[in-house]
């Protein structure tokens, strides 16, 4: 069910302070079912913080999010309810060490969407299939490469068939040659037409994945709009500066 | 020095010299001089026959001769063989020769270590030296010892008053020992994890409660609990529960304070993006403690467990305060019991041995997997071992 909007995801008027630290400055970002929202800019901006806004792993100071047609700002919201919709993979993988890599994803199929054992294997397996990684089912974490983790991490969420995937700097802890299958990945989901919040440093997947884009600095949205056209005519200096800087 | 081009990696400990070897060799004799001198002394009076009640009442040993009324001690053939060794003129020499080969050796040690030219020469002789000067330090302690041992083995050393008494009653006395540790053990760590979960919590009043529990548990001598636990709540509020039973209670609650706080430092441990991946996908709180953080936490807590649980085995000798039914002896209780049936205390002494027979394994079994947790961090939290 859309918001009254028609958008899926709505972030409106959001700000957070981490004590006096002012983090994010009334952000308002709107997605479309299908979007490819991604989200640049120079770090200590509030990118990751606005991403886990949105999931409400941080609770904003003031604001509202809707997802899905609800203000899940509301305190009577069953957060674990929505998150199951909501997939999000992290910078540094964070899959359970002490679980092979199938275990890590049929665990919350099981516990979570109180799927049976055998579902929630016959879905885990489908998942790593995707990305890859059949042949990994029972290696523990430890035993695998930052991008194979990653993947398996992608999958994890991907089980729990989300509406909206978060993805927070996911090839930042990756060595360079382990980037490239860790965005194909993410490419081919694109593809299929999944919901997704990116937030990178890839310029190059930025502005080919991307459908939308924006720009933050020092917690506020400083520049959004269609990737290509942002890349080719960055309109204000900071965004001019931070091309500069990177490029 | 030619360095190795492939295979192995080159030596560069270089050889050693016939001067060096010297150095080393006459350091170990020296100690082992004293040392096994000194208990091959012992071993050789132990096979000898019976000693002649005569010397040995010159020596201040009083021949047993029951009674009424009987003298001396039962054994006393035992102790006077141990003080007719430790008093006879090869302990003597042992002790001069290894005093004072060590000393010579541990001087030329540390004139020459400098100038030995490889690293294996230096560290012969300066190991030499080492066992040099531990030969002239347990040699000078021997030699005060043996100048007037005969109260301290009469009193100490007389180990025939273990056999004569109940040899089993030690034995058993390890059984409740560790029954009462492992009681404790137990039930300290259902309620330690209990009070960590507790401890996390980000709301103060659940916090609170625990916080008191740890505090009061921690900052009260248990000989004191145990009698609180005891001769207070026990008989005053007439449950009549063994001392033993109130023993294992006090334990647990005990050691239930000292493991929350391991707990809570090994929950906390656990990378913050463990619990915010468990709950990113829907888990409750209660969940992710469960199937992501506890599981990940138990694992690194398990030496410093293990270290409260030597000291839990060492400390229910306090039991002894509350005196425990004659079948349900611990170690040191039972040891007491033995000195008071003898006044021989050398049950104590024996007591001491059972200790160390039952946390010397635990000690290497908490280095062991310490070192694995140390050189192995993956395999032992992927549990891939």
């Amino acid at each position: 069910m859309p918001n009254p909007d028609g958008s899926i995801v709505h972030l409106d008027g959001i700000h957070k302070w981490f004590g006096d630290n002012h983090v994010l400055r009334g952000i308002d970002l709107a997605l479309q079912e299908g979007d490819v929202q991604v989200v640049v800019g120079p770090s200590g901006g509030g990118k990751s913080t606005l991403l886990r806004c949105v999931n409400l792993l941080e609770l904003p100071s003031s604001g509202h999010v809707w997802f899905d047609g609800r203000d899940i700002t509301d305190i009577r919201t069953d957060l674990n309810r929505v998150r199951t919709h909501i997939g999000m993979v992290f910078q540094s993988f964070n899959l359970f060490p002490h679980m092979r890599a199938l275990r890590n994803i049929t665990l919350p199929l099981e516990k979570v969407l109180g799927l049976s054992s055998a579902e929630a294997e016959e879905r885990a397996r489908d998942q790593l299939a995707r990305v890859k990684l059949s042949e990994k089912a029972d290696a523990y974490p430890g035993s695998l490469s930052g991008g194979q983790q990653q993947r398996v991490a992608i999958a994890r969420a991907l089980a729990m068939r989300p509406r909206l995937m978060l993805f927070d700097e996911v090839t930042s802890a990756l060595d360079p040659e382990l980037v490239g299958e860790v965005l194909q990945v993410m490419k081919d989901l694109a593809a299929e037409g999944m919901t997704m919040v990116v937030v990178t440093h890839e310029m190059g997947f930025a502005r080919e994945v991307g459908t939308r884009l924006v720009f933050m600095d020092q917690g506020v949205i400083v520049e959004e709009g269609e990737p290509r056209q942002v890349f080719a005519n960055p309109r204000t200096e900071r965004l001019q500066e931070f091309f500069g800087e990177i490029l | 020095m030619q360095v190795g081009t492939e295979g192995s990696a080159p030596d560069i400990r270089g050889s050693s010299s016939p001067f060096a070897k010297t150095v080393f060799a006459a350091g170990a004799a020296a100690l082992a001089l004293v040392l096994a001198g000194t208990v091959a002394i012992q071993v050789f009076y132990a096979l000898a026959h019976d000693p002649d009640p005569q010397v040995c009442l010159a020596n201040g040993i009083i021949p047993y001769q029951p009674g009424p009324p009987s003298t001396g001690a039962e054994g006393w053939q035992g102790v006077c063989n141990i003080v007719l060794g430790l008093t006879s003129t090869a302990e003597e020499i042992v002790l001069i020769g290894g005093i004072a080969v060590g000393a010579v050796i541990g001087i030329v040690g540390l004139r020459t270590y400098r100038r030995m030219d490889t690293r294996r020469k230096r560290d012969h002789v300066i190991t030499g030296a080492i066992f040099g000067g531990q030969a002239v330090t347990f040699g000078i302690v021997l030699w005060f010892f043996v100048q007037s041992p005969q109260k301290f083995v009469s009193q100490f050393m007389n180990f025939y008053q273990l056999r004569g008494h109940d040899g089993w009653a030690l034995v058993n006395g390890i059984k409740f020992t560790l029954l009462l540790a492992f009681g404790g053990e137990i039930g300290g760590i259902v309620i330690g994890l209990l009070l960590a979960l507790l401890e996390i919590s980000g709301r103060r009043s659940v916090r609170a409660p625990a916080t008191v529990y740890i505090n009061i548990f921690r900052g009260t001598p248990l000989l004191v609990q145990l009698s609180i636990g005891y001769f207070g709540v026990n008989l005053g509020l007439g449950l009549h529960l063994s001392s033993f039973t109130v023993a294992i209670a006090i334990f647990a609650l005990n050691m239930g304070a000292y493991s929350a706080e391991v707990f809570r430092a090994g929950i906390q441990s656990i990378d913050r993006g463990q619990i915010e991946a468990a709950r990113s996908v829907g888990m409750s709180y209660l969940q992710a403690m469960r199937y992501a953080i506890v599981p990940q936490a138990v694992r690194r807590v398990i030496p410093p467990l293990l270290n409260e649980f030597v000291i839990l085995i060492k400390d229910t000798s306090l039991v002894a305060i509350l005196g425990l039914s004659l079948t349900q002896l611990d170690l040191f209780s039972a040891g007491q019991q033995g000195y008071s049936d003898t006044y021989s205390a050398t049950f104590f002494l024996a007591a001491s041995i059972g200790y160390l027979i039952v946390t010397l394994p635990m000690i290497a079994i908490v280095n062991a997997v310490e070192r694995r947790l140390r050189s192995g961090l993956v395999s032992v939290a992927g549990g891939a071992a």
